[in-house]
């Protein structure tokens, strides 16, 4: 008598319960599909409704000077960063996991920082640094710059492989007559691989889309793309630009594509 | 060096046979050469890192650049400027940096609860990753990408404005964007991944039929949850709250393209210093300032992870 009763609510609460869940994702799902809708209509300014579908402000994009010269810089400093980082992060993840070292905690917490310590700050000091060094702005100290921000990532991403990953399997092969250095090529890069590679595709794209960071580190014409796409949008909000972030998020999806295949995104989510 | 290693290996797998307990007191005991890999990231960190906030912090004592102009001395000014604040801004950024940041923090708990409550309990897996990449796409997506996308939703000639004037609900256009409330807006779409990522690791931890034998005793499905989930997840309510408010305490791109004239916080305020009035003096103080506050944040919020992996570890 009682269960029917209860029952009715209890749908009616998942319901709701589901409506509300549908709404959050789009909330942050829609700004995206609305990029692409303006990058695909034709109208001088961005308005709304859209009027037709053209690639006028992709050809805008790829046809000016200064947008391209900044999507080869960013392409170029986030391609360094990424062979960094990996190289950096990598090392660093496998002598905290492996290296028995003192502190472990709070080694691991202090390469973590640069991730939780405001981003526009490391940029601050790193260009008074570089100021009082009298170096100017080198592109190595932009990419230096972002190297920091983005070994966080691979740390993360590496410390968690080497976390679950049966550290037996090394001691039989060191049992079994493998030098040190045998085990470690053979059983252990391999084994770590994937968190390595998911990490630098991490890299990549926080050095693709950084902004706080190389707002005081670039030198005018020799800008990033994200800073030349803010300091556009200032005066002007056309399709040009909507073409643009298209090309980023298209670039950002097919990472989560990859990711996804390399080692699923929940390896990711221990924040 | 090599020699060592090679020993260390051997007499570990012949201590492994045994008496496992002593060989864990001995790894922990001594560095294994693999810790020299630490190397590299050390020397970038100290560097890139530490070396330049030292820079930073020691500029903000210094009338000028000390290594240009022979004649710069050590001094509080650039502190005492912001202290004493003749103009009448300084407070006021500071202010409205710390306003915007706990309004957004608040909205994205209440935005990112239900989705990560969601994410956890949810049992496809096809569902949970779909989610999940609906959730981690937009983290992926360009802070200037996404104010952007608000942009063309809030401004005048904008998706909302213009869809509420077709339908006749109002005739003029409604002030959505350059003011608080399109900052508010756009920081909250960009930091709610982080919230539901942290929450959805903590709700995901809490045993299930904990809920389920309060609701056979008799509570209600909401009576459930608010008594048993919600204060369960209390720890990671409170370490995605400091995780939001620190990043957007930060934000620069959105404040200043959204916030129009109306909003000035701290960080936008550091930028004029450094890009008009080339006052990297100030700039410094300024930093500090906000350094302090931020460090405050995070040493809370490394506390709570801690105490949270500790729990985790007794389970």
């Amino acid at each position: 008598m009682s269960a029917p009763a209860n029952r009715r609510p209890f749908d009616a609460g998942r319901a709701a319960y589901l409506a509300l869940n549908g709404t959050l994702l789009a909330f942050l799902l829609v700004p995206i599909v609305v990029v692409l809708i303006f990058a695909l209509n034709p109208t001088p300014y961005i308005s709304f409704p859209p009027v037709g579908v053209s690639l006028r402000w992709f050809e805008k994009f790829f046809a000016s000077a200064d947008f391209m010269n900044a999507l080869w810089l960013s392409l170029w400093v986030a391609a360094c960063v990424l062979v960094l980082s990996i190289t950096i992060g990598g090392a660093c993840a496998l002598a905290l996991a492996r290296g028995n070292l003192p502190g472990r905690a709070f080694l691991t917490a202090f390469f973590m920082s640069p991730l939780m310590l405001p981003a526009i700050l490391t940029g601050l000091a790193l260009f008074q640094s570089y100021l009082l060094a009298g170096i100017g702005r080198p592109t190595w100290g932009l990419i230096l710059a972002h190297t920091l921000v983005a070994v966080p990532y691979v740390l993360r991403t590496t410390l968690a492989v080497l976390h679950n990953f049966d550290r037996r399997i090394e001691e039989a092969a060191a049992v079994l007559g493998a030098s040190p250095a045998r085990v470690f090529f053979e059983i252990t890069l391999p084994l770590i691989r994937p968190g390595v590679f998911a990490g630098g595709v991490f890299a990549f794209i926080v050095s693709f889309d950084q902004f706080p960071v190389s707002l005081f580190l670039v030198v005018p014409k020799g800008e990033t793309l994200p800073v030349v796409l803010f300091n556009y949008m200032k005066f002007d909000l056309d399709g040009a630009i909507a073409a643009a972030s298209m090309v980023s998020i298209l670039l950002a999806l097919s990472v989560v594509l990859v990711l996804e295949r390399l080692i699923g995104l929940k390896a990711y989510v221990k924040l | 060096m090599r020699l060592r290693a090679l020993s260390f290996g051997v007499d570990r797998s012949i201590v492994l046979r045994h008496d496992g307990r002593r060989m864990a007191a001995a790894v922990r005991s001594r560095p294994s050469p693999i810790a020299w890999l630490i190397a590299p990231a050390l020397l970038l960190f100290v560097l890139f890192f530490v070396l330049p906030f030292g820079v930073m912090t020691a500029m903000s004592f210094f009338s000028s650049n000390p290594v240009s102009n022979p004649n710069a001395v050590l001094t509080t000014r650039h502190y005492e400027r912001f202290i004493v604040d003749s103009a009448g801004i300084f407070h006021d950024a500071l202010w409205s940096t710390l306003r915007i940041g706990l309004v957004t923090t608040v909205i994205s708990l209440l935005i990112g609860y239900p989705l990560a409550h969601w994410m956890a309990r949810m049992t496809s897996r096809l569902g949970h990753a779909l989610v999940l990449m609906a959730v981690i796409a937009p983290m992926l997506t360009g802070i200037v990408v996404r104010t952007f996308a608000w942009m063309t939703i809030l401004q005048d000639k904008g998706v909302i404005n213009t869809l509420l004037m077709q339908w006749g609900l109002t005739d003029r256009p409604l002030p959505l964007m350059y003011n608080e409330f399109g900052t508010i807006v756009a920081l909250v779409h960009i930091y709610v991944p982080f919230m539901v990522l942290t929450l959805t690791g903590v709700i995901g931890r809490i045993d299930e039929r904990l809920e389920q034998a309060a609701r056979s005793l008799g509570a209600g499905r909401l009576r459930a949850f608010v008594e048993v989930t919600l204060p369960l997840s209390l720890p990671g309510i409170l370490a995605g709250s400091l995780l939001v408010f620190a990043l957007s305490i930060s934000a620069y791109v959105t404040p200043s393209l959204m916030g129009g004239t109306d909003v000035l916080t701290l960080p936008m305020l550091i930028a004029q210093q450094v890009g008009t009035s080339f006052n990297p003096g100030f700039a410094g103080a300024l930093g500090v300032i906000l350094l302090l506050v931020s460090l405050a944040i995070v040493i809370a919020y490394n506390r709570i992870l801690a105490r949270l992996s500790g729990e985790q570890g007794l389970a």
